[in-house]
């Protein structure tokens, strides 16, 4: 299927808070409550659309084991867009944050779009971190933040999407190189320049668009 | 070479004549040079010796060398000759290939490179070092530095593998070398990234994500596709690489639409059937063709083979595919591969094993592709690779396809007989199962087991098949012919095996066919017999076997229709004539053949000699499954053929168990109804209940209502008779009264003890009055004396002015000045008082 961007994806943080469930919920809309432990790093697909544009997401979930961390590493370079994901039900995943966010800022293109997730949102009555807690971090650490819940599916869509939107809006001000597809992002057949007044996105774009055809 | 004597005669300063300085000296020297010198360019010319020596005195170089050349590497970094230098020597110290120099020198043992790589590890520190120097651009170092690399992975492929997992970008830094604008760098790169994707998913996957499938696709694009070099084969090792047995990659290379990239390098040039295939080009497609098989190969994930059957038969993979099958000029090697590929894009997909059977082959008069396949499996001249290839592709073109396998079966039956000039899949099929050659027999009755699998309709419909005999005798079903085929003694084993395999599928959980095949003559007694002799041959022991696994299937899917051939006949049969225990051994024999092992791993039948052709996949399933259901209904018969364990259920008892399990069914149905109506009628009941009391609560407050009512009418005195009630309400009335009357009469005792006070604050007052009002009086009175007092006084005083008023004018003026002041002094003093 042919589209207009496609976006790399990772999804990150301590093992059971839930990414691979997110994942399964975004592309298979369904949920598996027995925790199968991600080993390396697992991938899935899907279209949504922007602007009335088709872009594809690619998502490589990876683990959250310790063991698993310097595999996991290698792929932050690549990503257009990270979610960070803690469990709300569990203090301790929240307060790994920090060392995740100093991981992937380490490794990662600078332009890279983060989003904060507190997942779980479901079990309201074992919840450990407050809503507040994680927009604060979140405020202090220039990302975007929402709780979800894997198994209601509960804002799953619109924490993709929005990440999508947040890379998208960064592509039409000209912060990506568009080129370069160590970012994360490539320019499907589907693509015609929208903007032509931007002198980044536009003459960018227009040269993707001879050079893949 | 004697440029390079006299090249080390230079470095180390000449030797005395007539002394040739052994090999290990000569090392020794140079590397005591290396580690000593502290000018730059002795250490490059030693460096440069020591890489000159390394082709012939590997062994020398690498025992003594190592140290001096890591150190080599950790400290004159900035130059980039003798770095190239140290790491070229490394490479020839730790390469596992043989050098022409070394040949004859008996010293070097196969894994001397293997051992020096170990020795290089040892320090992990050193390969992150040889990995930094990846970044250098220059050309020299940084094709030693990915030729090192990659000869130490292909040597120590687990540890390296491990180390650059953990090196910080290190996957991320070798695939950058990818877009390196010197193809031979590139060239290198592919090569080392071959070895380091060697059954590491994780690295596989890294791979795929930092972009390896695009830019693979783009270098074979740039080297012509399939017409391209070693390069392209090259990419497309790296692409199988990272898609065998990793279905996250497989997901990946779907999901971006790579199989589309793919399926344009199949369609074949209008010249290639001219031009033939070089050798180069038969490997680059036989990659491509593995490439499609690790993308929908049986083992795979099954959702992903699903999905990658679907996105092949879109973007015409699937037809490109057929194309090959019947163009003509393609090398048998190639041809058997395309139908491995094509029979794994087909597997359990109904649409695209419609489409094949839609493929006509070019011939006159023009056959299905089916039929021109099966041809050349039942052709005795046909390479066996590409016969087995065949029975593969057919297997999978009835795999999970019901429709399909009437559509065979229906080329069987009489009916179908009326067109004769053309060949049809059943009778090839029989041509096959009844010619000379053992192969094409085998090959033919695996295809027709296959026909029946998981299929009892078709096995019934089987049965109905007549043969023509050649010489006017009576006409034999298919199953007769099978069963007298197996009996004759000239029939080979392995055709034999094949009946044994076609015949245990077809009774399988079909009681028709079991009765079918005890009524041909001698069945019975051929079985017991074979199973009673005492070959030793290991494939009579596998026939053997298979021989009771169809005894077996006789008893398990037996309907006691026949008489003297019921399941307890045949049970008594064993006992007494091979008796339980060597049964069940023979019956063991099966899976104990190194053939069903082989079979068991995948449904694809690899054989390297036309022998090792014995067992088929799908019977090893069933025979899998059933083993043990046989061997204890077997051994669970006493001597008298009594079943002693329930377990063993024969067709009939379990007809009747399930009759039963059907009333019971009936009854928990029934029971469930009456339940629900049970509930249904407390509920209405619990309503009516409710309305009852609502009436009753509503009857007491009308009633009440109606009390008031009277007892307001009883209280107006005009209710002439009175009844009982109104009496009880004047008592009421009454003793409202009397109760206020009580309320009324404390409110009095209070008031007048209020009174009480009163009086008494009122005496108090009083008493106060009248002391004051004394007092009053005292002082009245004394101002009265006071008064009287002073009126004296003034007589006085006037008595005496008129007696001295004359004489003593001025005088008494003064006097009485001052006599009026003593006056006045004294009421004041009374008011002081």
């Amino acid at each position: 299927m042919s589209y207009a961007y496609l976006f790399k994806y990772i999804i990150i943080g301590d093992t059971g808070v839930g990414k691979s469930c997110l994942l399964l919920q975004f592309t298979d809309k369904r949920f598996q409550p027995v925790h199968d432990l991600t080993i390396g790093v697992e991938f899935g697909a899907r279209m949504i659309t922007i602007d009335g544009k088709q872009i594809k997401l690619q998502i490589w979930d990876t683990a959250g084991q310790e063991a698993f961390r310097s595999i996991t590493r290698s792929y932050y370079r690549g990503a257009a867009g990270a979610l960070l994901v803690y469990d709300i039900t569990r203090r301790e995943t929240f307060n790994h944050l920090t060392t995740w966010l100093e991981d992937a800022r380490q490794h990662s293109n600078s332009n890279m779009v983060i989003m904060l997730i507190g997942n779980k949102s479901d079990l309201d009555s074992r919840r450990e971190v407050k809503k507040e807690e994680g927009e604060a971090f979140a405020r202090e650490h220039g990302l975007v933040f929402m709780e979800t819940s894997a198994r209601t599916a509960a804002n799953v869509e619109e924490a993709f999407i929005n990440t999508a939107k947040e890379i998208y809006e960064k592509i039409q001000e000209g912060v990506f190189d568009i080129n370069n597809e160590a970012n994360g992002i490539k320019i499907g057949q589907q693509h015609s320049p929208t903007n032509p007044s931007l002198p980044g996105s536009g003459g960018a774009a227009g040269a993707a668009n001879s050079g893949c055809c | 070479m004697e440029f390079l004597k006299s090249g080390i005669k230079t470095v180390l300063g000449g030797t005395e004549p007539g002394q040739q300085p052994s090999a290990a000296e000569t090392v020794e020297k140079l590397v005591d040079r290396v580690y000593s010198s502290t000018l730059l360019e002795d250490r490059r010319d030693a460096c440069r010796a020591l890489k000159a020596l390394s082709r012939k005195y590997r062994i020398e170089v690498g025992a003594q060398g190592m140290p001096p050349l890591v150190q080599v590497l950790q400290n004159d970094g900035q130059d980039t000759e003798i770095i190239s230098y140290a790491l070229d020597t490394l490479c020839n110290i730790v390469t596992s290939e043989e050098f022409d120099e070394e040949a004859d020198n008996p010293t070097v043992s196969v894994n001397v490179g293997g051992q020096f790589t170990e020795m290089f590890i040892k320090t992990p520190e050193n390969v992150t070092m040889v990995m930094g120097y990846l970044d250098e651009y220059d050309f020299r170092v940084r094709r030693a530095a990915i030729q090192l690399i990659t000869s130490l992975i292909s040597n120590k492929t687990r540890e390296l593998q491990d180390l650059v997992l953990v090196s910080p970008m290190g996957v991320s830094k070798l695939m950058d070398l990818l877009t390196d604008s010197r193809e031979v760098i590139r060239n290198d790169v592919l090569l080392l990234l071959i070895e380091l994707t060697k059954g590491n998913s994780n690295i596989q996957k890294i791979v795929a994500f930092e972009n390896a499938f695009d830019r693979l696709f783009d270098i074979i694009r740039e080297e012509g596709c399939s017409d391209g070099g070693i390069v392209v084969e090259d990419c497309l090792i790296l692409l199988l690489n990272l898609l065998k047995n990793n279905s996250s990659n497989q997901q990946f290379f779907k999901e971006g639409s790579y199989i589309q990239r793919l399926a344009p390098m199949f369609v074949l040039a209008e010249e290639v059937e001219e031009a033939g295939w070089s050798p180069q080009k038969m490997s680059n497609f036989h990659c491509l063709l593995q490439v499609v098989r690790a993308l929908v190969t049986p083992s795979n994930q099954h959702q992903v083979v699903t999905a990658c059957q679907r996105v092949m038969q879109k973007s015409k993979l699937l037809n490109a595919l057929c194309e090959i099958l019947m163009s003509s000029g393609v090398p048998a090697d190639i041809l058997t591969e395309t139908i491995n590929a094509v029979a794994e894009v087909i597997r359990g997909d109904r649409e695209n094993q419609h489409e094949l059977s839609r493929v006509m082959a070019p011939s006159n008069p023009p056959r299905p592709v089916i039929v021109v396949l099966l041809m050349s499996m039942i052709n005795e001249k046909q390479l066996l690779a590409l016969r087995c290839a065949v029975l593969y592709c057919f297997e999978c073109y009835l795999y999970r396809n019901a429709d399909v396998q009437r559509t065979v079966v229906q080329t069987l039956l009489p009916s179908s007989a009326t067109d004769v000039s053309s060949l049809s899949t059943g009778q090839l099929l029989c041509t096959g199962l009844f010619s000379s050659d053992a192969l094409a027999n085998w090959f033919s009755s695996v295809a027709i087991m296959h026909t029946l699998v998981e299929n009892v309709a078709l096995k019934e419909e089987l049965l109905r098949v007549l043969l023509a005999p050649t010489g006017g005798q009576r006409p034999n079903t298919l199953l007769e012919m099978c069963t007298n085929l197996m009996q004759r003694e000239r029939t080979r084993l392995q055709s034999k095996i094949g009946l044994l395999m076609l015949l245990s599928v077809w009774l399988a959980h079909c009681p028709g066919a079991v009765k079918a095949l005890l009524e041909t003559q001698g069945t019975t007694v051929y079985l017991t017999a074979q199973l009673c002799s005492n070959e030793h041959d290991e494939r009579e022991f596998l026939f053997q076997g298979m021989c009771a696994f169809l005894m077996g299937l006789c008893i398990q899917f037996n309907d006691n229709s026949l008489p003297n051939q019921r399941r307890e006949d045949i049970s008594q049969l064993i006992i007494k004539r091979i008796g339980q225990e060597t049964f069940c051994n023979k019956l063991g024999e099966v899976s104990r053949h190194e053939a069903y092992s082989r079979a068991c791993k995948q449904a694809q039948i690899r054989a390297k000699s036309a022998g090792e052709l014995l067992l088929d996949y799908e019977y090893c399933k069933l025979y899998k499954g059933l083993e043990a259901l046989i061997a204890k209904l077997v051994s669970g018969f006493d001597v008298d053929g009594i079943e002693l364990t329930e377990l063993t259920l024969s067709s009939e008892a379990s007809a009747l168990v399930s009759q039963y399990k059907g009333i019971i069914r009936g009854m928990d149905a029934q029971i469930q109804t009456l339940q629900q109506s049970a509930k249904e009628l407390g509920q209405e009941n619990a309503e009516l209940k409710e309305k009852l009391s609502a009436e009753q609560s509503l009857r007491a407050q009308i009633s009440d209502q109606n009390t008031l009512l009277k007892a307001q009418l009883g209280a107006t005195g005009q209710t002439p008779v009175q009844s009982q009630e109104t009496s009880l309400a004047r008592e009421e009335e009454l003793n409202a009264a009397r109760y206020q009357a009580n309320m009324y009469f404390a409110e009095n005792i209070r008031l007048n003890k209020e009174i009480e006070i009163l009086r008494q604050q009122l005496a108090t007052e009083k008493q106060r009055a009248d002391a004051s009002q004394e007092s009053l009086l005292a002082t009245q009175k004394d101002q009265e004396d006071l008064l009287e007092l002073l009126a004296d006084q003034e007589l006085k005083l006037a008595s005496y002015e008129h007696k001295t008023t004359a004489p003593k004018s001025t005088e008494n003026q003064n006097q009485t000045h001052a006599e009026t002041a003593s006056e006045e002094g004294i009421p004041s003093e009374t008011a002081n008082r």
